[in-house]
């Protein structure tokens, strides 16, 4: 067993892992954050994707060993209890989902694009979203809701108090 | 009004703007994120205004905090986890199985065959498949044996410890292989056809003789899989009087709970499906998979018992889309109006029927394409090989068709020289048509469709 320590939603973990044991599976058997799914296993999917020290990362390719000293960001810490993050909000105004398996994995894959990209081209957007599929087909509807979110996050749709509306 | 909903507005305007520019009228707060979501839900006999108006789907805030509970985010105290092993082999006589290794391998709790199942076939239409594959396998994806262990890893690496000895036997891949005379038989001794339907109005030979142009060419499509981003996945337990409880991803849970009754040899008032959040189906969870081997495994071990799909699982293990094999003679009059239409389908089965006569009559009814044909003749098989079953795919083998008609409406265009549209609007059905088996239509739209796509297509042949 290896010892490791990582911070996942901003809360600080002690963990023991078997060396085999991947990301995805410390998230969701050890730590009960079922958010990142498991689809294909192989890193083509993508709808395990987490944020990872601010890089989305397929969390299926990664060992739970290497994310020691990290800090992961899951979809599980994305929104507040108060606010839903502008990106969910916007997937939830759009009808972005349809089977939401893809969702948690796209809506975090959005969210390193924007905060790496705050104002993407309809095409950034499509290839910030290139490592995720949908099977349902509903990728128009994603991007829209993406560049919605960067237009909220950007500040163009402001809160009248000046407060940033964005959860994070 | 207070500052948060003016902020909603302004998001909901600029939502507004970027897409349909329909005014936004679900919600004017912000969004908190709790559950469940406050929806306009009217009250008992209130008309609301419907069209027009943007809703929320009500399951889209547990999809965006990703709490949406799938099959594989379900955990049951107690709970063990299933793999099956896979033959591997597409045809092959099952000599013997040899499952002491794997059970005496500390953390594998109970290891099941065919043998094991108390009816071991199903299938919606025929019940031609295995639940796991007993005297002979019939595709590669083929369950042989099955294993419920402490742990995902320890049920995989038990698989490799299950040895299986057989006997190879010739196998047929090809559909057009499989209709000769001389054919390995998948299913012995039945043929491998194992559905066909013909349909026949006026006379085809007659309109080909009436024709100045007739057109012969062949298409075909391949096999797709659904891909569920989702795998299948359930989950099976049994309480102390003997009832069975299946979690499960299916579609269809009324059909599915019928076969587990058929299969477990069980009443059916002693079934439970309950049917979950699906990840993903379009008609790839039609029929039951694994949920008799689940059922089994847990009523052996007393414990829970979880079974997900590997991604290559469901490649070789679940249905798929028939590829088509299609076969278009077409006589047009000099105007490019069509006479006659012969058509021949060969549809790849793959080993088990499932929903291949669904497929195969939607295919034979619609493969005239939605056109004004005096003369037809379809005839349309389907055809088993030894390769992965064919089942339901949306559309249900009218895609397939769509593919081959209006490729050759297109092939028919281009050697006349008359217009791709133009001469769709000269074949297209109108109000009062008659389909090839009888069938009078009403609200026929087809040219105005077609003139509406053209037009914003900016085509340049449409007199707007």
């Amino acid at each position: 067993m290896i010892d490791i320590s990582l911070t996942v939603n901003g809360g600080r973990h002690e963990l023991s892992v078997s060396p085999e044991t991947t990301l995805l599976g410390l998230l969701r058997n050890q730590l009960g954050l079922t958010g990142a799914k498991l689809g294909c296993d192989v890193g083509d999917c993508g709808a395990c994707t987490v944020i990872i020290d601010g890089r989305s990362v397929n969390a299926c390719l990664m060992l739970a060993a290497q994310a020691d000293g990290c800090s992961v960001l899951t979809i599980e810490g994305l929104a507040t209890r108060e606010q839903l993050h502008p990106i969910q909000q916007a997937f939830e105004v759009h009808a972005s989902l349809q089977c939401g398996f893809c969702g948690p994995g796209i809506i975090l894959s959005a969210k390193a694009l924007l905060d790496g990209n705050p104002d993407p081209s309809r095409q950034d957007v499509r290839e910030g979203l290139s490592g995720n599929l949908c099977r349902c087909t509903g990728y128009a509807k994603m991007i829209e809701a993406v560049l919605q979110a960067a237009c909220v996050m950007r500040g163009e749709t402001e809160d009248v108090d000046g407060k940033s509306k964005a959860g994070s | 009004m207070n500052s948060k909903s003016i902020v909603d507005e302004k998001l909901h305007a600029a939502v507004a703007d970027s897409t349909t520019g329909l005014p936004l009228l679900v919600r004017s707060e912000m969004l908190p994120a709790v559950f469940p979501v406050d929806l306009l839900v009217p009250d008992a006999r209130q008309q609301t205004p419907a069209v027009g108006q943007r809703v929320i789907r009500t399951d889209a805030r547990q999809h965006g905090l990703g709490q949406t509970p799938y099959i594989d985010d379900m955990v049951i105290p107690g709970m063990l986890y299933a793999r099956i092993k896979r033959a591997g082999v597409a045809s092959a006589r099952i000599l013997g199985i040899d499952t002491r290794e794997a059970e005496a391998m500390p953390g594998v709790m109970a290891v099941i065959t065919g043998r094991d199942i108390p009816v071991n076939s199903f299938g919606p239409s025929l019940q031609d498949q295995p639940v796991l594959a007993t005297e002979r396998v019939f595709h590669a994806g083929d369950g042989v044996a099955a294993v419920a262990a402490v742990s995902e890893q320890i049920a995989a690496e038990a698989l490799a410890k299950i040895r299986v000895e057989y006997e190879r036997l010739p196998a047929v891949f090809d559909p057009l292989e499989a209709l000769k005379d001389d054919a390995p038989k998948v299913h012995p001794p039945a043929g491998n056809i194992y559905a066909r339907k013909v349909i026949c109005r006026g006379s085809v030979e007659q309109g080909f003789a009436d024709s100045k142009h007739v057109f012969e060419q062949q298409y075909r499509t391949q096999m797709v899989e659904h891909v569920p981003i989702e795998p299948h996945a359930a989950i099976a337990l049994w309480d102390a009087n003997g009832r069975v409880t299946v979690y499960s991803s299916l579609g269809r849970i009324t059909l599915g709970r019928a076969d587990l009754a058929r299969t477990l040899r069980m009443p059916i008032n002693r079934i439970r499906l309950v049917g979950t959040f699906v990840g993903g189906n379009f008609g790839g969870k039609n029929e039951i998979t694994q949920e008799p081997v689940l059922a089994l495994l847990a009523r052996k071990t007393g414990r829970p018992v979880k079974g997900v799909y590997t991604r290559t699982e469901e490649f070789t293990a679940s249905t798929t889309r028939h590829p088509f094999i299609m076969d278009y003679k077409t006589g047009v009059d000099s105007n490019g109006r069509i006479l006659a239409r012969k058509v021949r389908l060969v549809l790849d089965g793959g080993a088990y029927c499932s929903w291949s006569e669904t497929t195969l009559g939607k295919a034979a009814i619609l493969s005239t394409g939605p056109y004004k044909i005096e003369h037809v003749h379809v005839e349309a098989m389907a055809v088993y090989t030894n390769k992965t079953m064919t089942g339901a795919m949306r559309g249900f083998g009218a895609p397939q068709v769509c593919f081959a008609y209006e490729s050759q409406m297109d092939e028919i265009a281009s050697t006349l020289d008359i217009d791709p549209l133009e001469i769709r609007m000269r074949n297209a059905f109108v109000n009062g048509s008659i389909s090839p088996t009888g069938q009078v239509l009403h609200s026929v739209v087809v040219r105005e469709s077609l003139l509406n796509a053209a037009r914003r297509m900016n085509w340049p042949e449409v007199d707007s």
